[in-house]
């Protein structure tokens, strides 16, 4: 049975992992939740996932929710097609789980922190409070500093070759410049790293849309 | 060389790498790092971990900081020694990183920044906001109630085996009571409740709960 992404066309955890699935070449079927009908608040969609959040995977009936889990889940899944995106060696795995760590505790916080203010509250008619913006843009810069370090002395963030790590950070870098802030262009190494994942063609497919492709 | 853990004792994080050194009996050498003079934020310190934070680890010159990278590297390192904290079976180990998941986006933020609020500010010389701490216990109430329907089909969070996901709420989980919070033990979610009790009483968990220190393991 085709795997099937419950999830929305233009939803960032959506699209971290449609990315990772035409990364592994894997065909997926996108079942579409309704988002305005809070349909991922009803009772039946939390039988999948309790906590009401998309997207959710069902391959041929194990259910899989968390974007990232979803990820690492195919990218072991498939190891063996597609981009190699978790290491295999000891130290090689340390370092990438280092940096996923990093990702989630540094990263992601400020760069969702910033598009929920300034993209999904005036989206919910709620006005954004640009001190609140600033200062997760002003987090996001020293931490942005520090990846600047890494990526000058590495191509990608757990080593040379490209890993889900990196993907990860698309879906909300990619939507900073809409938010309002081009801190993503900022750094000399930042910029050049995210302007190659961008350009890759597994975003290229799905960075305004996800189609199934299945 | 055994292995050197630099952080600070009665740190969280520091906790969740010690707590689960116990579980493994991996020996390791506690290597305190005065967070009270900036140690931590020095440029000696910031060659080893650039976000000038605490733990990492010096595994015979290999450094790796972030405590759940720490945890998860020496699971791969010792996967025969001490109870099995990663499951290695495909589905299994889908469902354990949906739960390591769930701890960072819907238990951490909340708890962490509670416990932030009401145990470590005072501690800073800030002064804490009763109401910034009740909205967070709040949001993290709402959280649990998933957490509650999760924990009735099955005995731990990834499944019914205790695995490093259980344990990497035990650091911040612990300190919600020293906030003032007694969620983790309010019977309205009586299977958050067994779960918390479970995961609370382990050695490994009991022997850091009040500060790491070295042990030979």
């Amino acid at each position: 049975m085709v795997l099937k992404l419950y999830g929305s066309p233009f939803s960032t955890c959506s699209k971290r992992v449609a990315t990772v699935l035409h990364e592994k070449q894997v065909p997926f079927e996108l079942i579409v939740i309704d988002l305005a009908k809070h349909e991922q608040k009803s009772a039946a969609f939390r039988e999948k996932q309790p906590f009401g959040q998309i997207p959710y995977l069902d391959d041929d009936g194990f259910i899989v929710y968390e974007s990232r889990a979803i990820c690492r889940y195919i990218a072991m899944k498939y190891a063996d097609q597609g981009t190699k995106l978790i290491p295999t060696d000891l130290k090689g795995l340390a370092i990438f789980e280092q940096a996923l760590s990093v990702e989630q505790a540094h990263f992601n916080p400020s760069a969702e922190g910033a598009i929920s203010e300034n993209i999904y509250k005036p989206f919910f008619g709620k006005a954004p409070d640009p001190t609140v913006f600033e200062a997760h843009l002003k987090k996001l810069d020293e931490k942005l500093d520090i990846y600047e370090l890494i990526l000058s002395k590495q191509k990608y963030l757990a080593g040379d070759e490209l890993t889900l790590v990196d993907l990860f950070h698309i879906p909300f870098g990619y939507s900073l410049p809409t938010a309002g802030s081009d801190i993503m262009n900022s750094k000399p190494h930042v910029a050049a790293w995210f302007k190659a994942l961008v350009d890759r063609p597994s975003w290229q497919a799905i960075k305004d849309n996800i189609h199934s492709t299945a | 060389m055994v292995l050197k853990l630099y952080g600070s004792g009665n740190s969280t994080c520091t906790r969740r790498v010690g707590a689960f050194l116990r579980e493994k009996k991996i020996p390791f050498e506690l290597v305190e790092v005065n967070l009270a003079q900036g140690e931590h934020k020095s440029p000696a310190y910031l060659e080893k971990q650039p976000f000038g934070q605490i733990p990492y680890i010096d595994d015979d010159g290999y450094i790796l900081y972030e405590s759940r990278a720490i945890c998860r590297y020496l699971e791969e390192k010792f996967p025969n020694q001490g109870p099995k904290l990663i499951p290695t079976e495909l589905k299994a180990k889908g469902l354990f990183e949906q739960a390591a998941s769930v701890e960072l986006n819907n238990f951490d933020p909340y708890a962490n920044k509670a416990v932030f609020e009401k145990v470590f500010k005072p501690y800073l010389g800030l002064t804490p906001d009763q109401a910034t701490f009740d909205k967070h216990i709040a949001d993290l109430g709402a959280r649990l109630d998933a957490y509650e329907v999760i924990l009735s089909k099955q005995k731990y969070v990834a499944g019914n085996e205790y695995t490093l996901a259980d344990l990497f709420h035990l650091p911040y989980g612990w300190l919600l009571a020293a906030g003032g919070s007694n969620i983790l033990s309010d019977e309205s979610r009586p299977n958050v409740v067994r779960w918390w009790k479970d995961i609370t009483s382990r050695d490994a968990w009991v022997a850091v709960k009040d500060g790491v220190v070295k042990s030979n393991a």
